[in-house]
């Protein structure tokens, strides 16, 4: 687990930033569950915000819970902002959605050529999906192997960024 | 092979889903701040709209169509569309917790991208084929992506240049994708689907 400062001195990458609030303490570790946003990004004003419902995320951050290892100094309630990598970000996007749809696309592309029929191409399109989903649960695997890609908390929200990056 | 490169072009490019039809406007001026943040929602756009093209070409053709319910069509497909999103979020979570920790964000804004449902209700009209249907949804949803991206790349650029004070923020933001949607039209011609 990286902190600040050791970004600052190893890194040129980038950090896409989120908000997240402490819900738990647990000796060292601190448990955070990102802040609800829509998709206009307006999430300080989601009360008023006309997209709640069956598009909003407050019902499932619980399940978007997320360790934050040797940060004593946090309380519950704190809020706070964390980074993500941009590249590992990108890496696990391609994972998770490029891989399926690839092996889809090829399932299907095969079976329409073959057999040219709508009820076959489904078919192999649906094989194709769940071999692709079975081959980017590998994928990930091995890109979170190394923790690189794991969350890193960068400051409280209020204090001014150490960094003159693109917000 | 060559109607299906045509396809892709004209879904693409030619009658992009953000500049052509004006679909997905929220999460195009909302998440393209940063080019990271706008690539891996245009993933996760793509995804969706391809997975919910297949659900919804199988509802109209296999339920809809046969039992005469094509006046269900639009609350069928918010069906198929908030079903797709649920059943890519929880696959994402078993497939790898982690990853689903760090894109789970990007999932349930999905849900309200009208793009989703504006890409299902057009290959239903075009009365295409599944494997046309599949094509299309997914070069649709390319077209997104890459528009996503490129507005993204504008917009750091623009964060770092001096704009008038009154141009500053969104009204640049909208100047812009005037601009960017103008030179899409350079596209018009290339293929009329």
């Amino acid at each position: 687990m990286f902190d600040t400062d050791e970004r600052l001195e190893t890194g040129s990458t980038e950090l896409v930033e989120g908000t997240a609030r402490v819900v738990e303490v647990t000796g060292a570790v601190a448990w955070l569950e990102p802040e609800a946003t829509t998709s206009c990004g307006g999430c300080a004003a989601s009360g008023a915000c006309g997209a709640k419902g069956i598009g909003t995320i407050a019902n499932r951050v619980a399940a978007r819970r997320f360790p934050l290892r040797d940060h004593p100094e946090l309380r519950v309630g704190d809020r706070v902002v964390v980074g993500v990598r941009g590249d590992a970000l990108v890496k696990a996007a391609l994972t998770a959605y490029a891989m399926p749809l690839v092996t889809l696309f090829l399932g299907g592309g095969l079976a329409q050529w073959a057999w040219g029929t709508d009820a076959t191409t489904i078919a192999a399109s649906v094989g194709g999906l769940l071999f692709g989903l079975v081959l980017a649960r590998l994928g990930a695997g091995r890109l979170f192997a190394s923790g690189a890609s794991a969350p890193r908390f960068l400051r409280r929200v209020g204090q001014a960024p150490q960094t003159c990056q693109i917000i | 092979m060559q109607e299906y490169v045509l396809l892709m072009v004209g879904a693409a490019l030619v009658n992009n889903v953000i500049l052509a039809r004006f679909l997905g406007l929220c999460s195009f001026m909302g998440v393209t701040t940063r080019v990271d943040t706008a690539l891996g929602m245009g993933l996760a756009t793509t995804f969706v709209i391809t997975v919910s093209s297949m659900l919804n070409w199988a509802a109209q053709h296999y339920l809809l169509e046969p039992f005469g319910l094509g006046y269900l069509r639009t609350v069928v497909f918010i069906l198929m569309i908030a079903a797709a999103v649920q059943f890519t979020e929880m696959t994402v979570r078993k497939v790898s917790p982690p990853l689903f920790q760090m894109l789970g964000i990007y999932l349930p804004l999905i849900t309200t991208n009208c793009a989703v449902l504006g890409v299902a209700l057009l290959l239903i009209e075009g009365r295409m084929t599944f494997i046309e249907s599949t094509v299309f949804a997914f070069a649709s949803s390319v077209g997104y992506s890459l528009v996503m991206v490129i507005f993204a790349g504008l917009r750091e650029r623009l964060a770092l240049a001096q704009v008038p004070r009154l141009f500053a923020g969104p009204p640049i933001g909208f100047i812009t994708a005037s601009l960017l949607a103008l030179a899409f039209m350079g596209f018009s011609g290339i293929s009329t689907v």
